[in-house]
């Protein structure tokens, strides 16, 4: 399971970021926000909204292999690992400031997935039959 | 926040909408995911595909990939994630209620630290 979650994480991690730094390129492509036809022809009409669209896909089936086992509330913070990732893409791609307070930000996020991390180590020690008992 | 004023009755809007669809979404995807009447392999992939749940989920997903495109539009990157920190306690909350998730201390202290975190990131 171990191996499982680490595996699963990771690939997500590589999907999400993918995913949104197409998001952030179309975005930046289409303005300005619309509710028209326009708005959504300028979105489709570039090619970063089908980076974004294959990032989605591949997160959205490796979420669901994850969430066979993963309960939901730990799986969901444990996700944002990609925020340090962006964080660090971002930086170099966008020209956006690595400050301090980020890099802090970012240790914050590892830490507290490293304690997810340890949690589900444990609750995998004593079987957790809460997890999947109460999904019926 | 270093840039409320930047805040836009629409982009409000789009907010408020991306945690509730978010917070939905999650929970469908649980509740399909986690269903162990599914099975493994494609019988599992089929069974999800003629069950409920994984539709909402889907549905929750492609209207929240429109909202977060206009969203991020009006708002940089690291601010949009600021305000999704507040999703991440919502959905630990509901997964808490719906699905009897334990919230055990090292559970708890994970996830402030990563919603921290991802404030922290949006502010700095």
């Amino acid at each position: 399971m171990r191996r499982f979650y680490l595996v699963g994480f990771l690939l997500l991690m590589c999907f999400d970021t993918l995913a949104q730094i197409s998001f952030k390129y179309a975005g930046n492509h289409a303005l300005p926000v619309e509710a028209n036809l326009a708005w959504l022809l300028r979105v489709f009409g570039a090619p970063w909204v089908y980076g974004a669209i294959i990032g989605y896909v591949g997160a959205f089936f490796t979420w669901m292999a994850l969430l066979k086992h993963a309960p939901i509330g730990p799986a969901f913070a444990a996700s944002h690992l990609e925020v340090v990732s962006v964080l660090i893409l971002s930086a170099w791609l966008f020209g956006d400031a690595l400050t301090p307070a980020r890099l802090v930000g970012a240790a914050l996020i590892v830490a507290g997935i490293v304690c997810l991390g340890v949690a589900e180590d444990r609750a995998a020690g004593s079987a957790e039959p809460a997890d999947s008992a109460a999904t019926h | 926040m270093s840039a409320g004023d930047t805040i836009t009755p629409l982009a409000a809007a789009l907010w408020l909408a991306n945690i509730v669809l978010d917070t939905v979404g999650q929970l469908a995807f649980k509740a399909a995911a986690g269903d162990e009447r599914a099975g493994d392999g494609i019988a599992r992939w089929r069974y999800m595909a003629t069950h409920p749940w994984l539709w909402l989920g889907v549905g929750c997903y492609v209207l929240e990939f429109l909202v977060w495109i206009a969203f991020l539009s009006l708002l940089p990157l690291s601010e949009g994630i600021l305000l999704g920190s507040i999703n991440i306690v919502a959905i630990m909350l509901a997964g808490r209620w719906l699905f009897g998730e334990k919230l055990t201390r090292l559970r708890v202290v994970g996830m402030f630290l990563v919603a921290l975190g991802v404030a922290i990131v949006g502010i700095g």
